[in-house]
């Protein structure tokens, strides 16, 4: 029986070696693909010159798509497969992608981002989510290869895309939303709010940029907190103070407010709730609740939804967090497009330039997008809706 | 008053759901020694099938069959999932291991978890899923209790759990099977020898670990509603603090220790902060522990030389 | 799979021969064992460090990253070790110490604070601080054992990230005191700086070596200083003193030896050697993140100890090695798919040795295969139309596996639970029943295998590392490099 155990762990760890080997045999399988590329593209350039050049790049992605918040994650790489594959086939490209799991851990990005820089197909990168990965593989990226572009979908702490060269984001900041988000409450004469943050990085910052300014207005603020991994509030919601306006929930995870709101409803306290953007998702429908969107209903805007209804027949669900994904792909794949069609072989360098040019006259999310300077959205703006009864999402004109 | 007992449900309710999870992990360590970390999976997968069987009748929604039918059978799911991942967690991951030191069976329970998790993943997806319980059972049922009203679901989870406690510890100490797996726990060689079939016990107390922490998964289906794929790692954690603060291996030790647990979160939680929840239970804790060293109702280890 | 009667011929007996059975190697495996003990220690490491020095000569950046992450990981793993290898305390808290000498780190050296102080200061003072800290609460632990001080650990090591995280949100903390930075971390942590050579992420000796190699070198040296030192420690009076205390408590306690100063000494000691591994980490991910110090990264580090083979210095080495690389192995889908074939390669020559029934297998499964192919496309011709993974394996195995083009996800699911019964089956059944179950399951794997794993890498490296984890445990449960050792209860 040892013997045979012994046996087993010997092959198991030739197994491990032989695949550790494998990178050199599969570097070796690469290259004499790529060189049989390279002999037909040799014996095309012999023979034309005049034959469009072929335009290939590779996009790398970065994301939680393990570990404690796999839920964005996992639908944020379906879009990115999603965006890459339907531009490929419309455009007739065959654009490669690289996924990258980064578990949420900022350890992680910051290898993934090394990785990324090293392999030299890669022209652009997605991701990752969270300002704090953004951090940490910003560094990295500023340090090895600026050129680098990387558009994170979900980062909305005030002032990160500026600290990086190659960084760009299809999501507005804090201080797009928060502001926003006072005001509704305020003119919906707000005097006292209820606010709990999660405390991640994303809730932290829009709870102090929406509390500042609630407290300019002499609205006054009650805070709590929970962290994400908890799944009872009901202790919480026995805390929540009759005499409150809103509960005002700037969370990432919608499944745990609609336990609040359920938890809310069982105590018998009927009291508007206002989510962020994170809490528009089919996971929270809570009728009366006030959303801040950062985007326009994507369901009802004609292009948006075949998109959407395109993205379901492929994978089972999206939230909130997929959208802007499918926005910072297509910006990545259209600057390579017009590398392309400028005659440019793509690199870093162009792409990157003509990532600074985009001008997307109508996205998915139902805006124009472009960037700043800086690499954050020109106009960053937000919309107010509320669920009706049926649980559709209305305009809500405040 | 009113807040007092309001906040006296709330954590019986998550106690109580502590508790049933501490039960098989401490029941598991008094037999085997072995902290199961993959124990929170366990019920994590009772949750996922409790949440299937719902589906395959027709959801929460639009029920083919009479709700206390669908409950039964939710539970029925879930205790046949849960203790067939358990019992397989014992034949392949730990008997391999049951004669080494005390400590590498944490890494197979590890490996086991991290496995599981990632089948999770494949299977269910990462997005949560919801029961819709106030669908189910209507938010505004329930007994009174005092000034306060407490709904259906949670009256059902609490009573469901002392029931199923009560029926425990008269299994351990009234029964053969019960008398065999305190001897097995008491000394695994001793009860050998006297012909206690040692691998059918330590089987037999994964199964119903397992069974009562795939109950724990639906509970918490039903009266939090979010299910997901990593729900078993905080959880596996709560159970064990709970267990080890009642005294680990100890049964009622550990439906105490679960109890306590949930009821000074509430309270912390009402009376003093939220954020802070974590830091002033651990803290309590501590206190408790340095009191106590061998937990609430443990016994002191005679230590034989 | 250990027969349950192994240890019948008596405990203290067993005990006994331990020496005898720690001596003789046997198997093919045992000239190179042989070999790995006849050399000195100070080979060894001499050995290790050239390895590790020739590394960067041969790679990438980015490799030299992942090199550093190994690196950093048996510095921690070796701290661990001393406290849970050597002491034998069970210790949950561990990996606060190392949030502690981070943040400590990065507090001193970043914006977070005006003074920035100079490394050489700096670095004293952490470690110090840590062993300290790691001291202060050992005091309160002292009474317990086993499980209960394991539990006592783990609440301290939550609470450091609680702190961390909402540090300025505590009732007694000035308003504008922003210390640890919240959820949002401290970025911008300065690198080490020694005789104003800067170690950076930049590359070295202009460009021969690629980026990150400095920070590789830096933690090398440290690497390097701490073996040696704990080796000495190892061998010394203290060290003597811990393994009886490890095996005994209380005969150790008979002994006249220091029982509470010997565990607050270890503490110290492991705490120390975390801070400054911490300290690290910090000016290496130019960073420091509350998420960087939970639970998650403890079992990491506990992983490197046991599986190397608690107790053994080369052994936590080759554990921390072992732990940190196959994640990053993993990543790359053509190696994940290499593993997993010649993974199953492995199982059939182990499982069933005699060439008549491997031969039985693999026609068996590849008969199985073309039957089911050839049905199922007449019945329902979606199941053989699905996309096929763009690697060269799968592309050979599409005209042989079924593909589905619709009902993916559902189908599966079921068969890859079907599958991992069929593994508990083989693992059970004996003779030919063996083979029968074997057929099916290899036939199922891989049509999970090439439906659903090949397109989700990210998961499938997940759930490789956690059965890697468990196959490795179950046939060393002694660990890599450990050795064999009787639970006395």
């Amino acid at each position: 029986m040892r013997t045979r155990f012994k046996i087993v762990g010997l092959l198991l760890a030739l197994a491990l070696v032989a695949a550790a080997c494998g990178d050199s045999s599969s570097d070796t399988t690469t290259t004499t693909a790529d060189s049989g590329a390279t002999t037909t593209t040799a014996a095309d350039t012999t023979t034309t010159t005049v034959e469009p050049m072929v335009c290939e790049a590779t996009l790398g992605f970065i994301g939680p798509i393990t570990g404690p918040v796999a839920f964005i994650g996992g639908v944020q790489l379906n879009w990115f497969k999603y965006a890459v594959d339907t531009f490929n086939s419309d455009m007739g490209y065959d654009f490669q992608i690289v996924e990258g799991d980064n578990q949420f851990d900022t350890a992680q990005s910051a290898t993934l981002a090394a990785q990324f820089i090293d392999n030299g197909d890669i022209v652009g990168v997605v991701g990752p989510a969270g300002s704090d990965n953004v951090d940490a593989a910003g560094a990295v990226f500023e340090a090895g290869d600026p050129d680098l572009t990387f558009i994170s979908p979900s980062s909305t702490r005030v002032g990160i895309a500026a600290k990086f060269t190659g960084m760009f984001r299809t999501v507005g900041t804090d201080d797009d939303q928060g502001p926003t988000t006072a005001q509704l409450m305020i003119d919906q004469g707000a005097s006292k709010v209820f606010l709990i943050d999660d405390q991640s990085s994303y809730s932290t910052g829009l709870a102090a940029s929406t509390t500042a300014a609630l407290e300019a207005a002499n609205v006054e603020v009650v805070s709590e907190s929970v962290t994400q991994d908890i799944t009872d509030f009901s202790a919480l919601v026995s805390t929540i103070p009759d005499d409150a306006d809103f509960v005002y929930l700037p969370w990432q995870v919608a499944a745990n407010a609609q336990i609040i709101a359920n938890q809310m409803q069982e105590q018998g306290k009927d009291i508007t709730i206002v989510g962020s953007d994170g809490l528009d998702s089919g996971d929270f429908v809570v009728p009366g609740a006030l959303i801040v969107k950062f985007a326009g209903d994507i369901s009802v805007i004609p292009e948006s939804a075949d998109l959407l209804a395109g993205f379901l027949a492929e994978y089972p669900e999206t939230n909130t967090f997929g959208p802007p994904v499918f926005v910072a792909t297509q910006a990545l794949l259209e600057a390579v497009d017009r590398v392309c069609a400028a005659g440019e072989v793509p690199n870093r360098a162009n792409v990157q330039a003509e990532v600074r040019n985009t001008n997307l006259a109508q996205t998915i999310l139902g805006t124009p997008v472009s960037f700043n300077s800086d690499g954050d959205l020109a106009d960053g703006r937000f919309y107010i809706f509320q669920t009706d009864a049926d649980g559709n999402d209305i305009g809500f004109a405040g | 008053m009113e807040f007092f007992l309001q906040q006296t449900v709330n954590g019986l309710t998550l106690g109580s759901v502590y508790a049933l999870l501490a039960l098989g992990y401490s029941m598991v360590y008094g037999i085997l020694k072995l902290l199961n970390f993959a124990h929170g999976e366990v019920y994590m997968f009772g949750a996922f099938a409790g949440y299937g069987m719902l589906t395959i009748l027709g959801g929460s929604s639009a029920l083919v069959v009479p709700v206390w039918l669908a409950l039964v059978l939710m539970f029925l799911a879930a205790i046949l999932a849960s203790s067939a991942i358990g019992v397989a967690l014992e034949r392949f991951a730990y008997r391999p291991l049951r004669q080494s030191t005390r400590i590498a069976p944490l890494i197979s329970a590890i490996g086991a978890s991290f496995f599981l998790q990632a089948a999770a993943l494949l299977m269910f997806t990462a997005n949560s899923r919801t029961f819709n319980t106030p669908q189910l059972i209507a938010i505004d049922s329930g007994i009174p209790f005092g000034p306060i009203r407490v709904w259906m679901v949670r009256v059902l989870v609490i009573v469901t759990s002392f029931v199923l406690m009560v029926l425990l510890y008269l299994w351990v100490n009234r029964t053969k099977t019960g008398k065999a797996v305190r001897a097995v726990s008491f000394d695994r060689e001793a009860a050998a020898m006297m012909g206690i079939d040692v691998d059918k016990v330590i089987v037999v107390v994964f199964l119903i670990g397992s069974a009562l922490a795939g109950i724990g998964g639906v509970m918490v289906g039903l009266v939090f509603g979010r299910i997901f794929h990593i729900m078993g790692f905080v959880a596996g954690l709560k159970a064990f603090t709970a267990a080890v603060l009642g005294g680990i291996g100890s049964i009622p030790g550990a439906m105490l220790g679960g109890l306590m647990i949930g009821l000074a979160e509430a309270f912390t939680t009402g009376y003093i902060s939220s954020t802070f929840q974590n830091l002033i239970v651990f803290g309590l804790l501590i206190v408790v522990l340095l009191i106590r060293p061998s937990g609430l109702l443990g016994r002191p280890e005679l230590v034989k030389v | 799979m250990t027969a349950p009667d192994e240890t019948g011929i008596g405990v203290d007996e067993w005990v006994e021969q331990s020496e005898g059975r720690r001596e003789g190697h046997t198997g093919f495996t045992a000239p190179a064992r042989r070999l790995f003990d006849k050399l000195t220690p100070g080979s060894r490491l001499t050995l290790f460090l050239l390895a590790a020095a020739t590394y960067p000569f041969l790679v990438r950046g980015s490799d030299v990253r992942i090199g550093i992450t190994i690196l950093l990981l048996a510095m921690v793993a070796l701290g661990l070790n001393v406290v849970v290898g050597w002491a034998g305390l069970l210790d949950l808290g561990y990996v606060a110490f190392y949030g502690f000498g981070a943040y400590f780190y990065a507090i001193v050296a970043s914006d977070q604070l005006p003074a920035h102080w100079p490394t050489w200061i700096a670095i004293p003072i952490i470690v110090a601080a840590s062993a300290l800290l790691g001291a202060l609460l050992s005091l309160p632990s002292r009474r317990l054992v086993g499980d209960y001080l394991a539990i006592m650990t783990l609440f301290f090591a939550q609470i450091f990230v609680e702190l961390v995280r909402n540090f300025e949100r505590l009732p007694f903390v000035p308003d504008d005191l922003n210390l640890t930075g919240g959820p949002n971390g401290i970025p911008g942590v300065k690198p080490f700086e020694f005789f104003g050579f800067e170690f950076n992420g930049q590359e070295l000796l202009g460009g021969t070596l690629p980026t990150f190699s400095r920070q590789y070198y830096l933690v090398l040296v440290f690497l390097g200083l701490l073996i040696v030192g704990l080796h000495n420690l190892n061998d010394s009076r203290t060290g003597r003193a811990w393994r009886a205390l490890r095996e005994d408590t209380l005969a150790a306690e008979h002994m006249t030896m220091p029982v509470n100063r010997l565990k607050l000494l270890a503490f110290a000691v492991g705490a120390g050697i975390a801070g400054l591994s911490g300290a690290l980490f910090a000016t290496v991910q130019n960073g420091v993140f509350p998420n960087n110090f939970n639970l998650f990264v403890l079992i990491i580090m506990y992983a490197a100890v046991i599986l190397g083979g608690s107790g053994s210095i080369p052994g936590v080495v080759l554990g921390a090695v072992a732990i940190a690389y196959v994640p990053e192995l993993l990543r790359d889908p053509t190696k994940a798919g290499l593993l997993f074939y010649v993974g199953i390669a492995v199982v059939l020559f182990v499982l069933v040795r005699r060439w008549d029934k491997i031969a039985a297998t693999v026609g068996g499964v590849f008969v199985l295969g073309l039957v089911v192919r050839f049905f199922s496309s007449r019945i329902w011709d979606e199941s053989i139309l699905g996309e096929v993974n763009d690697t060269s394996l799968s592309r050979l195995l599409d005209d042989w596996v079924l593909n589905f083009e619709s009902q993916r996800d559902v189908i599966t699911s079921y068969a890859f639970v079907l599958a991992i019964v069929g593994v508990l089956l083989v693992v059970l059944a004996t003779g030919w029943w063996k083979i029968a179950a074997l057929i099916p399951t290899l036939y199922l794997a891989i049509l999970v295998w090439e439906n659903k794993l090949v397109f989700q890498p990210s998961i499938t490296r997940q759930l490789l590392f956690g059965a890697v984890l468990v196959v490795m445990m179950a046939v060393r449960p002694q660990g890599l490099l450990g050795t064999r050792r009787v639970e006395i209860m």
